[in-house]
């Protein structure tokens, strides 16, 4: 047995496997299935300072090896999340991450002291491409991104602030820097990138809102690359996330730079899948005699 | 709800494009009632999301869910032969709860009738059913032995190539006035279940109606928000928690 305990911005993992936003809920669905105290935490569905009903369906589409899904942030309210499902996640001892965009600054500054001191991290969703008014005016350009990291940790006096960035831009290294520049305490990535399924005999896109966010195995590629771009640019803790199915995936996350990984889509196909990666991560290292997980972050050897 | 590794027993065609696909568990699932579904593998790896298909028929550890071939996952699906190992987590939403009634009448429309099928297999001892199914022609056409334990069944197809011309929810209410249901239950096409509504509306019909919907699914566990459908207060439904089977006075058709 590897150590797999990590620790980012002070915050202890028990290993660095976490459900991502927008595919576990608030996690009492899984937890019918497996305990998930097992996890290393998990990002919660996004949240808006008001219920939002989302998009009209269809939601979501396949492509080999990709989903794609244009949700549009339905969620219950943070103060809703506060209310009912806070105390039920923090009975599982695990790393709560509460996931949150905002039409505008003032939502950003809004939600986050709403959550200040209440969980572990607030990840900041600047860049939800299935909404107008879900955040992803703030997370293109570096200026913007670091204008809504500064308002939101200005807000947030206790809790740390972590930035989820967008892979649907010019520059991750130039965003990654932003980020850290306005004041986020970690940034994590990638969100999904922007795309669209096509239905040939209706004539029109699979999913209502036309595009959709393309997540699921086959994006890996695109998101190593740039998760070792964001891990080389700043000296904040990164976590990585993009099309992670395995332990093997989840270590060369780990290697490309970043301190704990974030699994989504991968728990559509297998519902076991996250402990399935832990116990894989964990076969893999101990198979390579490394004694603890926190040794082969950032070591990757470039040609 | 489990997840389980099943082997598959067979996995026929039984009409066009239409298959039957029994597996046997490894182990029980528990109670599986008619209207709930399992989430099954295509059987290749690039399809990432599961199949959500309505359980027809239960015996022992054998589970029988039917599908329609519509894209490449139900393709590749209808490839699997028997011995071929499937991922299957069930069952899955809430079912049509109509313990209670004596007489229920039962609208099914093309693929709609295989949630039916395991309804009336379920429910044939204590409930008497009044059975009317929609096929496209004759060439779609199935399941029909199943049916066979309604108390009255009564076959349509749109062309009249097989029984008579027309739709199930008119051969319903052509016959509505000698069945004196105590419940109906229905699943078909969207189309069905609106024209249902609307004629129950037309009709002054206060039977209480149970619809069974469809929608495109992620988790199929009520996590990922994907599969939701409008409720009449404003509020969205999860088709596959909170369904697939609503009060149809519940729910926007």
């Amino acid at each position: 047995m590897a150590e797999l305990q990590v620790e980012i911005c002070g915050v202890k993992l028990k290993n660095p496997v976490i459900a991502a936003s927008g595919t576990f809920g608030f996690g009492r669905e899984y937890n019918e299935v497996y305990d998930i105290s097992v996890l290393g935490g998990i990002s919660t569905k996004g949240m808006t300072v008001e219920p939002r009903l989302g998009n009209p369906v269809p939601r979501i589409a396949e492509g080999k090896s990709v989903i794609l899904n244009a949700v549009g942030l339905q969620n219950p309210s943070a103060d809703y999340f506060i209310k009912n499902d806070l105390a039920f996640l923090k009975s599982k001892g695990i790393a709560i991450i509460a996931n949150v965009a905002g039409k505008t600054l003032d939502d950003y500054g809004a939600i986050c002291a709403k959550l200040d001191g209440l969980v572990d991290f607030v990840e900041l969703n600047i860049s939800c491409p299935n909404v107008k008014a879900g955040g992803m005016a703030f997370g293109i350009k570096p200026e913007s991104i670091a204008e809504v990291t500064r308002v939101s940790k200005s807000s947030l006096k206790k809790t740390p602030l972590m930035v989820k960035l967008s892979p649907n831009v010019e520059s991750i290294p130039l965003n990654a820097q932003a980020a850290q520049k306005g004041g986020a305490d970690c940034i994590s990535l990638i969100n999904t990138l922007t795309g669209m399924a096509i239905d040939l005999e209706k004539r029109k896109p699979v999913i209502a809102n036309n595009t959709g966010g393309v997540s699921g195995a086959g994006i890996k590629p695109v998101a190593l690359r740039m998760v070792y771009e964001a891990a080389h640019s700043v000296d904040i803790p990164v976590i990585g996330m993009g099309g992670i199915t395995s332990g093997t995936d989840a270590l060369e996350f780990m290697l490309a730079g970043a301190r704990a990984v974030q699994v989504g889509t991968a728990n559509f196909t297998d519902v076991n899948a996250m402990p399935r990666i832990i116990a894989e991560m964990n076969a893999w290292l101990d198979s390579h005699g490394v004694k603890d997980i926190n040794e082969i972050v950032n070591t990757l050897k470039l040609n | 709800m489990k997840d389980l590794k099943a082997t598959v027993k067979s996995n026929e065609r039984i009409a066009e494009n239409i298959y039957s696909l029994t597996v046997t568990l490894p182990e029980s699932a528990g109670e599986i009632h008619g209207g709930q579904f399992v989430n099954i593998s295509t059987g290749d790896s690039s399809h990432l999301l599961r199949r959500p298909l309505g359980v027809a028929k239960v015996e022992g550890n054998d589970v029988t869910v039917c599908y329609q071939i519509k894209g490449s996952g139900t393709q590749n699906l209808a490839t699997l032969s028997s011995g071929a190992s499937v991922n299957i987590l069930l069952p899955l939403g809430n079912g049509f709860n109509i313990s209670g009634y004596k007489n229920v009448a039962v609208i099914g429309g093309g693929v709609g009738v295989f949630p039916l099928v395991a309804t009336v297999r379920e429910h044939c001892k204590n409930i008497n059913f009044y059975t009317y199914v929609g096929f496209r022609n004759k060439s779609a056409v199935c399941l029909l032995d199943e049916l066979e334990k309604s108390k009255t069944l009564t076959v349509v197809t749109d062309d009249g190539s097989y029984g008579k011309k027309g739709n199930a929810v008119e051969a319903f209410f052509a016959d509505a006035a000698n069945v004196k249901a105590d419940a109906i239950i229905a699943c078909g096409p969207p189309v069905m279940l609106k024209v249902l509504k609307t004629e129950m509306q037309k009709r002054n019909v206060k039977t209480p109606c149970l619809v069974s919907l469809e929608e495109r699914m992620g988790c199929g566990l009520g996590a990922c928000l994907v599969c939701v459908c409008k409720k009449h207060d404003g509020q969205n439904a999860r088709v596959c928690k909170d369904g697939p089977v609503f009060d149809i006075d519940e729910v926007e058709l």
